[in-house]
């Protein structure tokens, strides 16, 4: 938009059409003070603090010239009342004055009336030392208050307005930010007011209450201590807290957080500002969700099998019987019969040195990050080969360009993607959400399709068709385009459309979104990689289509589980490729075929580390309890654990340095907030220990500096990474420090006021995105339609596991969150429990080829006929044992009780 | 000359015949002035509830880092102090103290009393730390009633920060 010259306090400046007069002084560094107006939300004008003097030139009624005076100026006409700047768009000319005298006046009397039922009761609220109304009372408040101290009106408090949020209503100062961020940036509309005067009051409206995975952020933006989060009441006052960055690891979106530290000790978890990642937000999870640092039932030293016990050992004692027994097992029987798991939770550095020592020492490929479940889909390579490019950003993604979520539930596998997709629809961007059920973002898209289950292949192919009728044409290195060419000409539109359920005119439309946006964006979650690989491949195609590929801002975003699936697919840990997806010539063993492996004594030795297989897996769980050796790296003594040889107990996040390969590709460093639990020690160094143990063994110590494994810090592992592995070239910890453009919000120096709320500046390092290989010619993809295999469907119901956030993730333990861990249930359609006669609560057996399982039905209106949702990864629901893939047909039968 | 020094000799035969002004520490103490800045107590009201609400503000006033607080919230049914929090652990250590009084000036509720007892050495560092416990004043040595909105309204609101006591 146009420039428009402004005058505030005398400074002339040159901002924007359409800034607001807060944001406009802002950029000539004076400040208004502001309780109500946030950057991201729209203005209301509620707490009258901006209130300024405003003038606009005087036009002269003939010409719309301004009237100049007899200095040549032009005549100002002031308002003649104060004016809300944040509600006033600047416009040319204009003049505003935040210092004069009536402003003053205005400002002392504003905040002498919101202190008359303000309780002042400081010393004991949460937000003393970071709460604006502090910090705007001191700078622009009136010194004395003519009101009588002992008639202010009291409240019950504090009023809980869910289990994480409690309200102080003699705090609140009725600013509806925490109800507008609900309303218009969270997109769950569960706050809102009731009563009137005296009595007005933030109440919330839905059962459970305060049911959003975002309601954290409304503590960060409450300018007083109205909102606090029950996770943090009264352990600290925040003048005393150590923020340690660090990164969030609880899902692929890995959101900047800082760990607020005190005397070694975890106080509260809150965002660190990054434009790229997760703006000034962080979800529940991450906020709530890391109380399992300090959890007491943390392993605090090794772990060695005596008969039935499992008995605390050195280290020395544990790293050494590692190492002579995987020694021993790759001599006599060869490293075929080695295998490694390891978590996609741990970073970068030990996923690395993992495959280092499977593939150089112990000479095995049979690696990987998965739990070998029959529901889990298979290794997306996509996802990095077409990823989005260097410089996308959600974040500026407005008109002109579009996002498909295809597939994916991004609320419960990644939450922080439904405000900057939210975000990024409010700037003008067009939203297409493609699923088989509905879910919570289809209420933002500007155009939802919602195909019938299989159906996703065909929704694809549909579009496709019509790119390519529209003359789409690929502009990346590729091979197969002449197959997918013959096989969407050997259909119809209007097959396909059939096919897929989704009307012919909706897929051309979408189509032609595509084909006019500027910049494409595909995400596609679980259920669209549940469809198997060629959905994924066809969406790869589709992005080349569409003329997008090969763009800097466009590619897919896959979002996997644990926050790191993509560093661990980058780092090859993985049975078919080496790190930088240089697939092998003859790969190992995958976790899915480990388990029968392990049974019949092919692979004898196992090393697990992060996993707890053991817990969902039957035939994990017999496995394991067979095999000659099984290694446990852990934070808990899980169930997998409680069936190793050795139990090494290893740090968490918060005890360790590493980097995170986050669902976009961007790299993103993590510190140390505390010592080690115990004798604990980070991932990275246990298998430095035995890699040196080994090489040591083979008197393989050879001068070569990189077979010595001697590795004395993360950085030093980092290092080679970098040399080492293709994409990662120039990522070391130096580099990721850097913090590019500094952030222009957030709590920063010398800043009286948190416009924005209470997040902290990031000064630590915004990360480093990784290029595409696709995009920069590293690689090519291949566009040829696999044949899909037809399902034999002799059994009725599709069954899917649905991932939810607050599902059964062991990190959730001692946190607030583990109360909204649900009870395990299998949800159906009303149609399909209808023509059962199943209601909810009824106990009913799923039977599919593999097994059954026996579940409480609920019966959910949103579900489509036809598919069955169980929870995935809930404590005490054996999946594996019903499922035979990550798509199973199965049988529903009404247990009689 | 001469008289010089019988003028000197008369002082100290004047002083001869007063009382020693010498005190038998520690069988005697002397009296401290009214406003004498000795060890910390942490006071209660009458009630016996402890004033201390566990803000921390002595800790952030005090220059020598010596104060430590850990907050924690007031069991309804048996509440420690008046209000919804109160101080877990208190400790101060005696050897950082420079006794300068700044906690008791930032003390909200007047918990934090700078009193009279001077004698603090100790065998060993760690006994310089002085525990929430030590610090107590007996619960029957309570003075003051809570402020009038603690003790009127039947809820557990906060105590203010302007107490007037």
């Amino acid at each position: 938009m146009a420039d428009v010259t402004i005058t505030v306090d005398g400074v002339t400046l040159k901002v924007p059409a359409g800034t607001n007069v807060v944001d406009a002084a802002r950029m000539a560094q004076i400040a208004i003070p502001v309780f109500c107006y946030h950057p991201r939300m729209k203005p209301v004008g509620m707490c009258r603090m901006c209130l300024v003097q405003i003038g606009t030139p005087k036009l002269d009624p003939a010409t719309r010239q301004p009237l100049l005076d007899e200095a040549g100026k032009p005549i100002i006409a002031m308002m003649p009342k104060l004016q809300t700047a944040c509600t006033t768009p600047v416009s040319e000319g204009m003049v505003i004055k935040t210092q004069s005298p009536e402003v003053k006046f205005a400002q002392r009397g504003v905040l002498e009336f919101l202190l008359t039922s303000h309780p002042l009761d400081c010393p004991v609220c949460d937000k003393g030392g970071e709460c604006p109304l502090q910090n705007l009372t001191m700078e622009w408040g009136p010194a004395s208050s003519r009101f009588d101290y002992t008639d202010k009106v009291h409240f019950e408090k504090p009023v809980p307005l869910g289990d994480l949020i409690l309200l102080d209503r003699e705090r609140c100062i009725l600013c509806s930010r925490c109800v507008r961020f609900q309303d218009e940036l969270a997109d769950d509309p569960v706050l809102g007011f009731d009563h009137r005067g005296r009595n007005w009051m933030i109440i919330s409206k839905s059962d459970p209450p305060f049911d959003s995975k975002f309601s954290g952020n409304t503590t960060d933006i409450c300018p007083v201590g109205a909102l606090t989060s029950s996770d943090f009441r009264f352990r600290a006052r925040v003048w005393e807290l150590n923020p340690i960055p660090a990164v969030c690891t609880l899902c692929p979106v890995g959101c900047n957080l800082t760990l607020d530290m005190r005397h070694e000790r975890l106080m509260r978890v809150m965002p660190r500002e990054n434009a790229a990642v997760n703006d000034i937000w962080l979800c529940d999870k991450g906020r709530y969700g890391h109380r399992f640092v300090e959890h007491e039932s943390r392993l605090t030293t090794p772990l060695i099998r005596r008969g039935e016990q499992l008995v605390e050992a050195s280290w020395d004692e544990a790293l050494s019987l590692v190492a002579e027994k995987l020694e021993a097992t790759r001599r006599a029987r060869g490293g075929a019969a080695i295998a490694g798991l390891a978590s996609p939770r741990l970073s970068n550095e030990d996923l690395y040195l993992f495959q280092k020592l499977f593939r150089e020492q112990l000479e095995s490929n049979n690696l990987d990050h998965l739990t070998g479940a029959p529901g889990e889909p298979a290794h997306d390579d996509l996802g990095a080969l077409l990823g989005v490019g260097k410089d996308a950003n959600l974040m500026d993604f407005g008109a002109g360009d579009a996002v498909l979520v295809l597939g994916a539930d991004p609320e419960e596998e990644a939450p922080l993607y439904v405000l900057r997709l939210r975000s990024a629809v409010q700037r003008g961007a067009q939203l297409i959400v493609a699923n088989l059920r509905p879910t919570k973002l289809e209420r933002s898209a500007t155009r939802a399709a919602r195909y019938l289950p299989g159906g996703e292949l065909a929704f694809i192919h549909g579009l496709l068709r019509e790119l390519l009728t529209a003359g789409g044409r690929v502009t990346v290195k590729n091979s197969g385009f002449d197959d997918l060419k013959r096989v969407l000409n050997d259909t119809t539109g209007e097959r396909l459309a059939e096919r897929a359920g989704v009307a012919a005119e909706t897929i051309a439309a979408v189509a032609r979104a595509f084909g006019e946006a500027r910049r494409l964006v595909i995400i596609y979650g679980a259920e669209a990689r549940s469809a198997g690989p060629a959905v994924v491949e066809a969406l790869g195609a589709l992005l080349a289509l569409s003329g997008k590929a090969g763009q800097p801002h466009s590619g897919l975003i896959a979002l996997l589980p644990g926050g790191n699936s993509r560093g661990a697919l980058d780092m090859g840990v993985r049975p078919d490729a080496r790190p930088g997806y240089a697939p092998l010539v003859r790969p190992g063993l995958g976790a899915r075929d480990l388990w029968p492996a392990l049974r019949e004594g092919q692979v004898r030795a196992v090393w697990i580390a992060g996993l707890d297989p053991a817990a969902s897996m039957p035939t994990a769980r017999t496995a394991l309890a067979e095999a000659e050796f099984v290694v446990v790296q852990d934070l808990f003594l899980t169930s997998t654990a409680q069936l190793a040889h050795v139990v090494l107990p290893t740090t968490s996040v918060a005890e360790r340095e590493g980097t995170y390969t986050n669902a976009e590709r961007r790299v993103q460093r993590s510190r140390q907030a505390r010592g080690p639990v115990g004798h604990s020690r980070p991932d990275w160094q246990i298998f430095a220990e035995v890699g040196h143990a080994l090489s040591a063994r083979a008197g393989k110590q050879t001068p070569r500096d990189d077979d010595a494994w001697d590795y004395l810090t993360a950085a030093e592992v980092a290092a080679e990474i970098a040399e080492r592995v293709p994409g990662y070239a120039s990522v070391t910890y130096g580099a990721l420090a850097a913090t590019g453009k500094p952030g222009a919000w957030g709590r920063q120096a010398n800043e009286a006021i948190y416009y924005d709320g209470t997040n902290y500046e990031n000064t630590e390092g915004v990360g480093i995105k990784l290029p595409a290989p696709v995009l920069t010619g590293a690689a090519s993809i291949n566009l040829a339609p696999r044949p899909v295999p037809v399902p034999a469907e002799e059994r009725p119901l599709l069954l899917l596991s649905q991932p939810l956030a607050y599902g059964g993730d062991p990190l959730l333990r001692g946190s607030k969150l583990e109360q909204h861990v649900p009870a395990p249930y299998v949800a159906l359609s009303g149609a399909d429990a209808e023509r059962r006669n199943i209601r909810s609560g009824d106990l009913v057996r799923l039977d599919s080829a593999a097994g059954s399982l026996t579940l409480p039905a609920r019966v959910v209106h949103d579900v489509p006929p036809g598919v069955v949702l169980v929870p995935a990864d809930l404590p005490g629901v054996e999946l594996a044992a019903v499922q035979t893939g990550p798509r199973t047909r199965v049988h529903l039968v009404k247990l009689v009780v | 000359m001469l008289g010089e020094l019988f003028k000197g000799l008369g002082t100290t035969l004047r002083y001869i015949f007063k009382p020693p002004v010498t005190v038998q520490y520690p069988e005697v103490k002397r009296p401290v002035r009214e406003r004498f800045r000795g060890r910390h107590e942490l006071k209660r009201f009458a009630d016996g509830k402890e004033r201390c609400i566990g803000c921390s503000l002595c800790a952030a006033a005090c220059p020598a880092d010596a104060i430590l607080v850990v907050p924690a919230e007031n069991d309804p049914e048996n509440p420690v102090s008046h209000g919804e929090r109160y101080a877990a652990v208190y400790e101060i250590n005696m050897l950082r103290c420079i006794f300068c009084g700044y906690c008791e000036d930032a003390c909200p509720t007047n918990a934090i009393v700078l009193e009279h007892q001077y004698e603090l050495s100790f065998y060993d560092r760690r006994a310089s730390i002085y525990t929430k416990e030590m610090l107590l004043a007996p619960p029957d040595k309570g003075h003051g009633d809570p402020p009038p909105i603690l003790r009127e309204l039947q809820r557990r609101p906060s105590p203010p920060a302007q107490i007037d006591l």
